[in-house]
Protein backbone atom coordinates (compact mmCIF):
# COMPACT_ATOMS: atom_id res chain seq x y z
CA UNK A 1 0.00 0.00 0.00
CA UNK A 2 3.00 2.31 0.42
CA UNK A 3 4.33 1.83 -3.12
CA UNK A 4 3.84 5.50 -3.99
CA UNK A 5 4.87 6.95 -7.28
CA UNK A 6 8.17 8.67 -6.64
CA UNK A 7 8.48 11.97 -8.46
CA UNK A 8 8.92 15.61 -7.59
CA UNK A 9 5.43 16.58 -6.38
CA UNK A 10 3.87 19.56 -8.13
CA UNK A 11 1.63 20.02 -5.10
CA UNK A 12 2.32 19.06 -1.56
CA UNK A 13 -0.03 19.68 1.27
CA UNK A 14 1.25 19.02 4.76
CA UNK A 15 -1.02 18.46 7.77
CA UNK A 16 -3.44 21.17 6.74
CA UNK A 17 -6.25 22.14 9.06
CA UNK A 18 -9.15 24.28 7.89
CA UNK A 19 -11.38 26.31 10.15
CA UNK A 20 -14.68 27.77 9.03
CA UNK A 21 -15.95 30.86 10.87
CA UNK A 22 -13.08 30.35 13.31
CA UNK A 23 -14.95 27.53 15.01
CA UNK A 24 -15.75 24.64 12.73
CA UNK A 25 -12.84 22.36 12.00
CA UNK A 26 -13.56 20.93 8.56
CA UNK A 27 -10.32 19.09 7.85
CA UNK A 28 -7.96 17.95 10.55
CA UNK A 29 -4.45 17.59 9.27
CA UNK A 30 -4.71 16.43 5.69
CA UNK A 31 -1.53 15.65 3.76
CA UNK A 32 -1.75 15.06 0.04
CA UNK A 33 0.98 14.92 -2.58
CA UNK A 34 0.30 15.27 -6.29
CA UNK A 35 3.31 14.08 -8.32
CA UNK A 36 3.93 16.05 -11.50
CA UNK A 37 1.97 14.79 -14.47
CA UNK A 38 -0.04 12.27 -12.44
CA UNK A 39 -3.75 11.87 -11.87
CA UNK A 40 -4.72 11.55 -8.23
CA UNK A 41 -8.15 10.98 -6.72
CA UNK A 42 -9.56 12.07 -3.37
CA UNK A 43 -12.29 9.64 -2.39
CA UNK A 44 -14.70 9.63 0.47
CA UNK A 45 -18.33 10.06 1.39
CA UNK A 46 -20.40 13.22 1.74
CA UNK A 47 -19.03 15.83 4.10
CA UNK A 48 -15.73 14.03 4.53
CA UNK A 49 -13.72 17.15 3.70
CA UNK A 50 -12.81 16.52 0.07
CA UNK A 51 -14.20 19.79 -1.27
CA UNK A 52 -12.68 21.72 1.61
CA UNK A 53 -9.32 20.22 0.74
CA UNK A 54 -9.63 21.47 -2.83
CA UNK A 55 -10.75 24.91 -1.70
CA UNK A 56 -7.77 25.14 0.63
CA UNK A 57 -5.53 24.50 -2.37
CA UNK A 58 -7.31 26.91 -4.73
CA UNK A 59 -7.81 29.67 -2.17
CA UNK A 60 -11.59 29.71 -2.49
CA UNK A 61 -11.99 29.11 1.25
CA UNK A 62 -11.85 32.82 1.88
CA UNK A 63 -15.12 33.37 0.05
CA UNK A 64 -16.79 31.02 2.53
CA UNK A 65 -15.15 32.52 5.58
CA UNK A 66 -12.80 29.60 5.98
CA UNK A 67 -9.05 29.68 6.49
CA UNK A 68 -6.09 27.36 6.76
CA UNK A 69 -5.32 27.42 10.45
CA UNK A 70 -2.39 25.00 10.42
CA UNK A 71 -0.08 23.29 7.98
CA UNK A 72 1.25 24.49 4.66
CA UNK A 73 0.51 24.07 0.98
CA UNK A 74 3.34 24.17 -1.52
CA UNK A 75 2.95 24.43 -5.26
CA UNK A 76 6.10 23.82 -7.32
CA UNK A 77 8.10 24.47 -4.20
CA UNK A 78 6.51 27.85 -3.36
CA UNK A 79 4.39 28.31 -0.29
CA UNK A 80 0.90 29.33 -1.45
CA UNK A 81 -0.96 28.87 1.84
CA UNK A 82 -1.90 32.55 2.09
CA UNK A 83 -1.89 33.53 -1.56
CA UNK A 84 -4.94 35.21 -3.17
CA UNK A 85 -7.07 32.89 -5.29
CA UNK A 86 -6.44 34.84 -8.49
CA UNK A 87 -2.67 34.63 -8.00
CA UNK A 88 -2.89 30.88 -7.55
CA UNK A 89 -4.70 30.65 -10.87
CA UNK A 90 -1.88 32.69 -12.42
CA UNK A 91 0.60 30.24 -10.86
CA UNK A 92 -1.18 27.39 -12.60
CA UNK A 93 -3.81 25.96 -10.26
CA UNK A 94 -7.36 25.87 -11.51
CA UNK A 95 -10.31 24.51 -9.59
CA UNK A 96 -13.45 23.31 -11.37
CA UNK A 97 -15.91 23.85 -8.56
CA UNK A 98 -18.72 21.54 -7.61
CA UNK A 99 -22.07 21.82 -9.37
CA UNK A 100 -20.72 23.01 -12.73
CA UNK A 101 -21.44 26.70 -12.10
CA UNK A 102 -20.96 27.96 -15.65
CA UNK A 103 -21.72 31.63 -16.28
CA UNK A 104 -25.33 30.97 -17.25
CA UNK A 105 -26.10 34.26 -18.93
CA UNK A 106 -23.00 34.10 -21.10
CA UNK A 107 -22.49 31.92 -24.16
CA UNK A 108 -19.89 29.13 -24.03
CA UNK A 109 -17.68 31.31 -26.20
CA UNK A 110 -17.95 34.15 -23.66
CA UNK A 111 -17.44 31.75 -20.76
CA UNK A 112 -14.09 30.83 -22.25
CA UNK A 113 -13.21 34.48 -22.90
CA UNK A 114 -14.09 35.43 -19.33
CA UNK A 115 -11.56 32.94 -17.98
CA UNK A 116 -8.71 34.15 -20.19
CA UNK A 117 -5.77 35.49 -18.17
CA UNK A 118 -5.51 39.25 -18.65
CA UNK A 119 -2.12 38.99 -20.35
CA UNK A 120 -3.23 36.44 -22.94
CA UNK A 121 -3.20 37.72 -26.51
CA UNK A 122 -6.24 37.38 -28.71
CA UNK A 123 -4.52 34.89 -31.02
CA UNK A 124 -3.39 32.66 -28.14
CA UNK A 125 -6.92 32.78 -26.76
CA UNK A 126 -8.33 31.67 -30.10
CA UNK A 127 -5.85 28.79 -30.27
CA UNK A 128 -6.82 27.75 -26.75
CA UNK A 129 -10.51 27.93 -27.62
CA UNK A 130 -10.05 25.76 -30.70
CA UNK A 131 -8.14 23.24 -28.62
CA UNK A 132 -10.99 23.11 -26.13
CA UNK A 133 -13.61 22.80 -28.87
CA UNK A 134 -11.57 19.91 -30.22
CA UNK A 135 -11.69 18.16 -26.88
CA UNK A 136 -15.41 18.87 -26.55
CA UNK A 137 -17.01 19.00 -30.01
CA UNK A 138 -20.47 19.32 -28.41
CA UNK A 139 -19.46 22.73 -27.07
CA UNK A 140 -18.38 23.89 -30.50
CA UNK A 141 -21.87 23.19 -31.82
CA UNK A 142 -23.44 25.31 -29.12
CA UNK A 143 -20.78 27.97 -28.74
CA UNK A 144 -23.20 30.84 -29.27
CA UNK A 145 -26.25 29.70 -27.30
CA UNK A 146 -26.84 30.70 -23.69
CA UNK A 147 -24.86 28.44 -21.34
CA UNK A 148 -27.70 28.21 -18.86
CA UNK A 149 -29.65 26.18 -21.39
CA UNK A 150 -26.92 23.62 -22.08
CA UNK A 151 -27.44 20.08 -20.81
CA UNK A 152 -25.74 19.00 -17.60
CA UNK A 153 -23.02 17.16 -19.47
CA UNK A 154 -22.34 20.09 -21.76
CA UNK A 155 -22.17 22.42 -18.78
CA UNK A 156 -19.63 20.16 -17.10
CA UNK A 157 -17.59 20.14 -20.29
CA UNK A 158 -17.80 23.92 -20.43
CA UNK A 159 -16.72 24.20 -16.79
CA UNK A 160 -13.68 22.06 -17.58
CA UNK A 161 -12.99 23.97 -20.79
CA UNK A 162 -13.25 27.25 -18.92
CA UNK A 163 -10.64 26.02 -16.47
CA UNK A 164 -8.35 24.90 -19.31
CA UNK A 165 -8.30 28.44 -20.75
CA UNK A 166 -6.33 29.51 -17.69
CA UNK A 167 -3.62 27.05 -18.86
CA UNK A 168 -3.31 25.26 -15.54
CA UNK A 169 -0.45 22.97 -14.56
CA UNK A 170 -2.69 21.41 -11.92
CA UNK A 171 -6.35 20.91 -12.72
CA UNK A 172 -8.61 20.16 -9.77
CA UNK A 173 -12.11 18.87 -10.31
CA UNK A 174 -14.83 18.61 -7.68
CA UNK A 175 -17.24 15.79 -8.51
CA UNK A 176 -17.39 16.23 -12.28
CA UNK A 177 -19.55 13.10 -12.54
CA UNK A 178 -22.29 14.42 -10.27
CA UNK A 179 -25.73 13.95 -11.78
CA UNK A 180 -24.46 12.80 -15.18
CA UNK A 181 -25.39 9.71 -17.14
CA UNK A 182 -22.70 6.97 -17.09
CA UNK A 183 -21.83 7.39 -20.78
CA UNK A 184 -21.19 11.10 -20.21
CA UNK A 185 -19.04 10.32 -17.18
CA UNK A 186 -17.04 7.95 -19.36
CA UNK A 187 -16.69 10.60 -22.07
CA UNK A 188 -15.56 13.31 -19.66
CA UNK A 189 -13.16 11.03 -17.80
CA UNK A 190 -11.75 9.86 -21.14
CA UNK A 191 -11.02 13.47 -22.10
CA UNK A 192 -9.43 14.15 -18.69
CA UNK A 193 -7.16 11.18 -19.27
CA UNK A 194 -6.30 12.46 -22.72
CA UNK A 195 -5.45 15.94 -21.43
CA UNK A 196 -3.38 14.38 -18.67
CA UNK A 197 -1.41 12.23 -21.12
CA UNK A 198 -1.04 14.67 -24.00
CA UNK A 199 -0.35 17.89 -22.12
CA UNK A 200 1.20 16.34 -19.05
CA UNK A 201 -1.26 18.25 -16.90
CA UNK A 202 -1.46 17.05 -13.31
CA UNK A 203 -4.99 16.31 -12.16
CA UNK A 204 -6.50 16.15 -8.70
CA UNK A 205 -9.94 14.60 -8.87
CA UNK A 206 -12.51 14.58 -6.09
CA UNK A 207 -15.08 11.87 -6.57
CA UNK A 208 -17.79 9.97 -4.80
CA UNK A 209 -17.98 7.73 -7.82
CA UNK A 210 -14.92 5.77 -6.72
CA UNK A 211 -15.47 3.05 -9.27
CA UNK A 212 -15.09 5.42 -12.21
CA UNK A 213 -12.33 7.45 -10.58
CA UNK A 214 -10.09 4.49 -9.72
CA UNK A 215 -10.17 3.44 -13.36
CA UNK A 216 -8.32 6.54 -14.53
CA UNK A 217 -6.11 7.70 -11.65
CA UNK A 218 -2.76 6.30 -10.62
CA UNK A 219 -3.15 6.89 -6.91
CA UNK A 220 -5.92 7.66 -4.47
CA UNK A 221 -6.48 9.09 -1.03
CA UNK A 222 -9.44 8.13 1.08
CA UNK A 223 -10.72 10.95 3.28
CA UNK A 224 -13.18 10.45 6.12
CA UNK A 225 -14.16 12.88 8.86
CA UNK A 226 -11.56 15.39 7.75
CA UNK A 227 -8.63 12.97 7.84
CA UNK A 228 -6.76 10.90 5.30
CA UNK A 229 -7.47 7.35 6.39
CA UNK A 230 -6.02 5.42 3.50
CA UNK A 231 -3.67 6.11 0.62
CA UNK A 232 -2.26 3.95 -2.13
CA UNK A 233 -2.11 3.16 -5.80
CA UNK A 234 -5.37 2.75 -7.63
CA UNK A 235 -4.77 -0.99 -7.97
CA UNK A 236 -4.11 -1.40 -4.25
CA UNK A 237 -7.22 0.57 -3.32
CA UNK A 238 -9.37 -1.40 -5.72
CA UNK A 239 -8.11 -4.62 -4.16
CA UNK A 240 -8.83 -3.50 -0.62
CA UNK A 241 -11.88 -5.28 0.73
CA UNK A 242 -13.11 -2.35 2.84
CA UNK A 243 -12.93 -0.01 -0.13
CA UNK A 244 -14.74 -2.61 -2.19
CA UNK A 245 -17.58 -2.83 0.23
CA UNK A 246 -18.06 0.79 1.20
CA UNK A 247 -17.06 2.69 -1.91
CA UNK A 248 -17.26 0.33 -4.84
CA UNK A 249 -20.55 -1.28 -3.86
CA UNK A 250 -19.21 -4.79 -4.17
CA UNK A 251 -19.98 -6.19 -0.75
CA UNK A 252 -19.62 -9.94 -0.59
CA UNK A 253 -22.51 -10.67 1.74
CA UNK A 254 -25.99 -11.14 0.41
CA UNK A 255 -26.85 -13.07 3.52
CA UNK A 256 -29.22 -10.52 5.01
CA UNK A 257 -29.81 -12.63 8.03
CA UNK A 258 -26.28 -11.96 9.18
CA UNK A 259 -26.10 -8.33 8.15
CA UNK A 260 -27.92 -7.22 11.26
CA UNK A 261 -25.68 -9.04 13.68
CA UNK A 262 -22.35 -8.57 12.04
CA UNK A 263 -22.80 -5.37 10.11
CA UNK A 264 -19.38 -4.18 9.08
CA UNK A 265 -18.31 -0.74 10.11
CA UNK A 266 -15.80 1.68 8.81
CA UNK A 267 -13.35 0.53 11.49
CA UNK A 268 -10.90 3.31 10.75
CA UNK A 269 -13.33 5.98 11.87
CA UNK A 270 -12.83 5.54 15.59
CA UNK B 1 -56.88 66.86 -30.54
CA UNK B 2 -53.89 69.09 -31.16
CA UNK B 3 -51.36 66.77 -32.78
CA UNK B 4 -48.52 69.25 -32.83
CA UNK B 5 -48.91 69.92 -29.14
CA UNK B 6 -49.13 66.22 -28.43
CA UNK B 7 -45.98 65.43 -30.41
CA UNK B 8 -44.20 68.28 -28.70
CA UNK B 9 -45.16 66.76 -25.35
CA UNK B 10 -44.01 63.35 -26.52
CA UNK B 11 -40.67 64.51 -27.95
CA UNK B 12 -39.82 66.63 -24.94
CA UNK B 13 -40.90 63.74 -22.75
CA UNK B 14 -38.58 61.43 -24.65
CA UNK B 15 -35.68 63.86 -24.23
CA UNK B 16 -36.31 64.18 -20.50
CA UNK B 17 -36.64 60.40 -20.41
CA UNK B 18 -33.19 60.01 -21.95
CA UNK B 19 -31.89 62.14 -19.08
CA UNK B 20 -33.46 59.64 -16.69
CA UNK B 21 -31.67 56.97 -18.73
CA UNK B 22 -28.42 58.80 -18.09
CA UNK B 23 -29.01 58.24 -14.40
CA UNK B 24 -30.29 54.69 -14.88
CA UNK B 25 -27.24 53.61 -16.91
CA UNK B 26 -25.16 54.07 -13.75
CA UNK B 27 -27.50 51.76 -11.83
CA UNK B 28 -27.37 49.18 -14.60
CA UNK B 29 -23.55 49.24 -14.76
CA UNK B 30 -23.27 48.25 -11.13
CA UNK B 31 -26.08 45.73 -11.34
CA UNK B 32 -24.49 44.11 -14.38
CA UNK B 33 -21.22 43.59 -12.57
CA UNK B 34 -22.36 42.68 -9.09
CA UNK B 35 -26.10 41.98 -9.10
CA UNK B 36 -26.66 44.72 -6.54
CA UNK B 37 -29.09 47.60 -7.11
CA UNK B 38 -27.05 50.64 -6.15
CA UNK B 39 -29.14 53.01 -4.04
CA UNK B 40 -26.14 55.33 -3.69
CA UNK B 41 -26.38 56.41 -7.32
CA UNK B 42 -28.27 59.56 -6.27
CA UNK B 43 -25.57 60.46 -3.78
CA UNK B 44 -22.91 59.90 -6.43
CA UNK B 45 -24.82 62.13 -8.85
CA UNK B 46 -24.84 64.94 -6.32
CA UNK B 47 -21.18 64.51 -5.50
CA UNK B 48 -20.40 64.53 -9.22
CA UNK B 49 -22.28 67.77 -9.78
CA UNK B 50 -20.67 69.45 -6.77
CA UNK B 51 -17.17 68.29 -7.70
CA UNK B 52 -17.46 69.82 -11.17
CA UNK B 53 -18.95 72.94 -9.65
CA UNK B 54 -16.13 73.20 -7.13
CA UNK B 55 -13.49 72.78 -9.83
CA UNK B 56 -15.14 75.22 -12.24
CA UNK B 57 -16.50 77.89 -9.90
CA UNK B 58 -14.40 77.71 -6.74
CA UNK B 59 -11.06 76.93 -8.42
CA UNK B 60 -11.93 78.84 -11.58
CA UNK B 61 -10.96 76.10 -14.02
CA UNK B 62 -12.54 76.22 -17.49
CA UNK B 63 -15.34 73.69 -17.97
CA UNK B 64 -13.49 71.68 -20.61
CA UNK B 65 -10.85 71.00 -17.98
CA UNK B 66 -13.12 70.77 -14.92
CA UNK B 67 -15.26 68.00 -16.41
CA UNK B 68 -12.41 65.58 -17.29
CA UNK B 69 -10.70 66.21 -13.95
CA UNK B 70 -14.05 65.64 -12.24
CA UNK B 71 -14.42 62.38 -14.18
CA UNK B 72 -11.00 61.18 -12.99
CA UNK B 73 -11.84 62.08 -9.39
CA UNK B 74 -15.18 60.29 -9.61
CA UNK B 75 -13.48 57.25 -11.15
CA UNK B 76 -11.16 57.14 -8.14
CA UNK B 77 -14.08 57.64 -5.75
CA UNK B 78 -15.85 54.61 -7.25
CA UNK B 79 -12.82 52.40 -6.73
CA UNK B 80 -12.41 53.83 -3.24
CA UNK B 81 -15.99 52.96 -2.29
CA UNK B 82 -15.47 49.34 -3.34
CA UNK B 83 -12.19 49.11 -1.44
CA UNK B 84 -13.42 50.65 1.79
CA UNK B 85 -17.09 49.77 2.02
CA UNK B 86 -17.88 46.82 -0.22
CA UNK B 87 -14.88 44.49 -0.32
CA UNK B 88 -15.55 43.03 3.09
CA UNK B 89 -19.15 42.38 2.10
CA UNK B 90 -18.33 40.29 -0.97
CA UNK B 91 -20.12 36.98 -0.70
CA UNK B 92 -22.55 38.24 1.96
CA UNK B 93 -26.30 38.29 1.31
CA UNK B 94 -27.36 40.90 -1.24
CA UNK B 95 -29.62 42.60 1.30
CA UNK B 96 -26.54 43.53 3.37
CA UNK B 97 -24.93 45.15 0.35
CA UNK B 98 -28.18 46.89 -0.49
CA UNK B 99 -28.29 48.38 3.00
CA UNK B 100 -24.66 49.43 2.58
CA UNK B 101 -25.50 51.32 -0.62
CA UNK B 102 -28.36 53.03 1.19
CA UNK B 103 -25.96 54.04 3.93
CA UNK B 104 -23.49 55.29 1.35
CA UNK B 105 -26.21 57.35 -0.31
CA UNK B 106 -27.08 59.09 2.94
CA UNK B 107 -23.38 59.57 3.68
CA UNK B 108 -22.59 61.09 0.27
CA UNK B 109 -25.58 63.41 0.38
CA UNK B 110 -24.72 64.46 3.91
CA UNK B 111 -21.17 65.16 2.83
CA UNK B 112 -22.25 67.49 0.03
CA UNK B 113 -24.59 69.26 2.43
CA UNK B 114 -21.81 69.66 5.00
CA UNK B 115 -19.23 70.94 2.52
CA UNK B 116 -21.24 73.03 0.11
CA UNK B 117 -24.37 73.89 2.10
CA UNK B 118 -27.98 73.66 1.10
CA UNK B 119 -28.42 76.69 -1.18
CA UNK B 120 -29.01 75.93 -4.81
CA UNK B 121 -26.15 76.83 -7.16
CA UNK B 122 -26.28 77.00 -10.91
CA UNK B 123 -24.02 74.97 -13.15
CA UNK B 124 -23.71 77.48 -16.04
CA UNK B 125 -22.55 75.13 -18.74
CA UNK B 126 -22.92 77.86 -21.32
CA UNK B 127 -25.65 76.07 -23.24
CA UNK B 128 -27.97 78.77 -24.50
CA UNK B 129 -31.54 78.98 -23.24
CA UNK B 130 -32.71 79.88 -26.75
CA UNK B 131 -35.22 77.24 -27.79
CA UNK B 132 -34.53 74.96 -30.72
CA UNK B 133 -37.26 74.55 -33.30
CA UNK B 134 -37.94 71.26 -35.01
CA UNK B 135 -40.61 72.32 -37.49
CA UNK B 136 -43.26 73.75 -35.19
CA UNK B 137 -41.99 71.86 -32.20
CA UNK B 138 -40.18 73.65 -29.45
CA UNK B 139 -37.17 71.88 -27.85
CA UNK B 140 -34.89 72.81 -24.99
CA UNK B 141 -31.21 72.86 -25.98
CA UNK B 142 -29.86 71.45 -22.73
CA UNK B 143 -32.25 68.53 -22.99
CA UNK B 144 -30.98 67.81 -26.49
CA UNK B 145 -27.38 67.95 -25.27
CA UNK B 146 -28.18 65.66 -22.34
CA UNK B 147 -29.98 63.18 -24.58
CA UNK B 148 -26.97 63.13 -26.90
CA UNK B 149 -24.68 62.40 -23.94
CA UNK B 150 -27.00 59.59 -22.83
CA UNK B 151 -26.97 58.02 -26.27
CA UNK B 152 -23.19 58.36 -26.59
CA UNK B 153 -22.72 56.62 -23.23
CA UNK B 154 -25.20 53.93 -24.27
CA UNK B 155 -23.20 53.15 -27.41
CA UNK B 156 -19.92 53.23 -25.53
CA UNK B 157 -21.12 50.79 -22.88
CA UNK B 158 -22.78 48.46 -25.38
CA UNK B 159 -19.38 48.12 -27.03
CA UNK B 160 -17.61 47.90 -23.67
CA UNK B 161 -19.61 44.86 -22.55
CA UNK B 162 -18.40 42.98 -25.63
CA UNK B 163 -14.75 43.51 -24.76
CA UNK B 164 -12.87 41.00 -22.65
CA UNK B 165 -13.07 43.23 -19.57
CA UNK B 166 -16.79 43.73 -20.15
CA UNK B 167 -17.37 39.99 -20.46
CA UNK B 168 -15.49 39.45 -17.21
CA UNK B 169 -17.77 41.96 -15.47
CA UNK B 170 -20.83 40.09 -16.74
CA UNK B 171 -19.29 36.85 -15.53
CA UNK B 172 -18.83 38.34 -12.07
CA UNK B 173 -22.50 39.31 -11.99
CA UNK B 174 -23.42 35.71 -12.80
CA UNK B 175 -21.33 33.91 -10.21
CA UNK B 176 -18.73 35.33 -7.80
CA UNK B 177 -17.42 31.94 -6.76
CA UNK B 178 -16.97 30.66 -10.30
CA UNK B 179 -15.26 33.94 -11.20
CA UNK B 180 -12.74 33.54 -8.40
CA UNK B 181 -12.17 29.95 -9.43
CA UNK B 182 -10.87 30.97 -12.87
CA UNK B 183 -8.76 33.80 -11.56
CA UNK B 184 -11.04 36.76 -12.24
CA UNK B 185 -10.46 39.49 -9.68
CA UNK B 186 -14.01 40.01 -8.49
CA UNK B 187 -12.89 42.87 -6.27
CA UNK B 188 -11.28 44.77 -9.13
CA UNK B 189 -14.28 44.09 -11.39
CA UNK B 190 -16.78 45.42 -8.89
CA UNK B 191 -14.48 48.38 -8.25
CA UNK B 192 -14.36 49.12 -11.97
CA UNK B 193 -18.13 49.00 -12.26
CA UNK B 194 -18.46 51.47 -9.38
CA UNK B 195 -15.83 53.69 -10.95
CA UNK B 196 -17.64 53.75 -14.30
CA UNK B 197 -21.00 54.28 -12.60
CA UNK B 198 -19.53 57.21 -10.67
CA UNK B 199 -18.38 58.85 -13.89
CA UNK B 200 -21.83 58.32 -15.41
CA UNK B 201 -23.32 59.80 -12.23
CA UNK B 202 -21.18 62.87 -12.72
CA UNK B 203 -22.45 63.26 -16.27
CA UNK B 204 -26.02 63.02 -15.01
CA UNK B 205 -25.25 65.44 -12.19
CA UNK B 206 -23.80 68.04 -14.53
CA UNK B 207 -26.71 67.89 -16.98
CA UNK B 208 -29.40 67.80 -14.32
CA UNK B 209 -27.55 70.46 -12.34
CA UNK B 210 -27.76 72.72 -15.38
CA UNK B 211 -31.49 72.05 -15.71
CA UNK B 212 -32.69 72.37 -12.12
CA UNK B 213 -29.73 73.80 -10.23
CA UNK B 214 -27.30 71.93 -8.01
CA UNK B 215 -28.82 71.21 -4.62
CA UNK B 216 -30.18 68.38 -2.49
CA UNK B 217 -33.20 68.02 -4.79
CA UNK B 218 -30.92 66.21 -7.29
CA UNK B 219 -31.21 63.12 -5.13
CA UNK B 220 -34.92 62.91 -5.96
CA UNK B 221 -33.79 61.59 -9.34
CA UNK B 222 -33.33 58.23 -7.65
CA UNK B 223 -37.06 57.47 -7.87
CA UNK B 224 -37.21 58.12 -11.60
CA UNK B 225 -33.84 56.57 -12.37
CA UNK B 226 -34.72 53.44 -10.42
CA UNK B 227 -38.07 53.21 -12.18
CA UNK B 228 -36.35 53.44 -15.55
CA UNK B 229 -33.77 50.83 -14.57
CA UNK B 230 -36.42 48.42 -13.28
CA UNK B 231 -38.69 48.95 -16.28
CA UNK B 232 -35.77 48.34 -18.63
CA UNK B 233 -34.70 45.27 -16.70
CA UNK B 234 -31.99 46.07 -14.16
CA UNK B 235 -29.12 44.59 -16.14
CA UNK B 236 -29.87 45.90 -19.62
CA UNK B 237 -28.28 49.11 -20.92
CA UNK B 238 -30.53 49.01 -23.97
CA UNK B 239 -33.42 48.57 -21.54
CA UNK B 240 -32.38 51.66 -19.61
CA UNK B 241 -32.46 53.74 -22.78
CA UNK B 242 -35.75 52.38 -24.15
CA UNK B 243 -37.42 52.52 -20.74
CA UNK B 244 -36.17 56.07 -20.21
CA UNK B 245 -37.75 57.22 -23.46
CA UNK B 246 -40.97 55.35 -22.63
CA UNK B 247 -41.22 56.67 -19.09
CA UNK B 248 -40.49 60.22 -20.25
CA UNK B 249 -43.29 60.07 -22.82
CA UNK B 250 -45.79 58.39 -20.48
CA UNK B 251 -45.00 60.89 -17.76
CA UNK B 252 -45.18 64.00 -19.93
CA UNK B 253 -48.24 63.06 -21.95
CA UNK B 254 -49.99 61.41 -19.01
CA UNK B 255 -49.44 64.39 -16.75
CA UNK B 256 -50.90 66.68 -19.40
CA UNK B 257 -54.11 64.63 -19.39
CA UNK B 258 -54.29 63.95 -15.68
CA UNK B 259 -53.12 67.23 -14.16
CA UNK B 260 -56.27 69.21 -15.07
CA UNK B 261 -58.39 66.43 -13.59
CA UNK B 262 -56.58 65.87 -10.30
CA UNK B 263 -55.30 69.44 -10.03
CA UNK B 264 -51.58 68.82 -10.58
CA UNK B 265 -48.91 66.59 -9.08
CA UNK B 266 -49.74 63.54 -11.15
CA UNK B 267 -46.15 63.10 -12.47
CA UNK B 268 -44.85 61.38 -9.38
CA UNK B 269 -47.96 59.23 -9.28
CA UNK B 270 -47.46 58.10 -12.86
CA UNK B 271 -43.82 57.21 -12.19
CA UNK B 272 -44.71 55.32 -9.03
CA UNK B 273 -47.49 53.49 -10.86
CA UNK B 274 -45.08 52.42 -13.60
CA UNK B 275 -42.61 51.13 -11.00
CA UNK B 276 -45.26 49.20 -9.09
CA UNK B 277 -46.89 47.75 -12.20
CA UNK B 278 -43.53 46.67 -13.64
CA UNK B 279 -42.59 44.80 -10.50
CA UNK B 280 -46.04 43.19 -10.38
CA UNK B 281 -46.43 42.25 -14.03
CA UNK B 282 -42.94 41.94 -15.46
CA UNK B 283 -40.36 41.77 -12.67
CA UNK B 284 -37.42 41.28 -15.04
CA UNK B 285 -38.43 44.37 -17.02
CA UNK B 286 -38.48 44.84 -20.76
CA UNK B 287 -35.03 43.49 -21.58
CA UNK B 288 -33.75 42.10 -18.27
CA UNK B 289 -32.24 38.66 -18.04
CA UNK B 290 -34.46 35.87 -16.83
CA UNK B 291 -33.30 33.52 -14.18
CA UNK B 292 -32.55 30.36 -16.06
CA UNK B 293 -34.18 27.29 -14.64
CA UNK B 294 -33.66 24.01 -16.36
CA UNK B 295 -36.18 21.29 -15.74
Amino acid sequence: MQDKVEAQPILSMNSVEVLYDNVMLAIKGVSVQVPKGEMIALLGSNGAGKSTTLKAISGLLKAERGRVSRGEIKFEGTDITDMLAQNRVAQGICHVIEGRRVFEHLTPEENLTAAAPSGMSRSTLNVEKEKIYNYFPRLAERRNSLSGYLSGGEQQMLAIGRALVTQPKLLMLDEPSLGLAPFLVAEIFGILQKINKEDGMSVLLVEQNALAALEIVSEGYLIENGRVVMNGTAAALKANSDIQEFYLGAGEGTDFHNVKHYSRRKRWLS
Amino acid sequence: MDWIFLSELAINGALTGLLYSLFAIGLVLIYKASSVPNLAQAGLTMVGAYVVLALARDLGLPLWLAIPIGAVLMFGLGFGIERVALRRLAGRPVVMILMMTLGLDIFLRGTTLAIWGGTSRSMELGVSYEPLFLGDIFLSRIHVVGAAVAIALFVAFMLFFRTRTGIKLRAIADDYMASWSVGISVERGVGLSWALASVVAMAAGVIWGEIQGVDQALSLLLLKGLTVAVLGGLDSILGAVVAGILLGIIENVGADFLDPIVGGGSRELIVAAVLILTVMIRPHGLFGRHDIERV
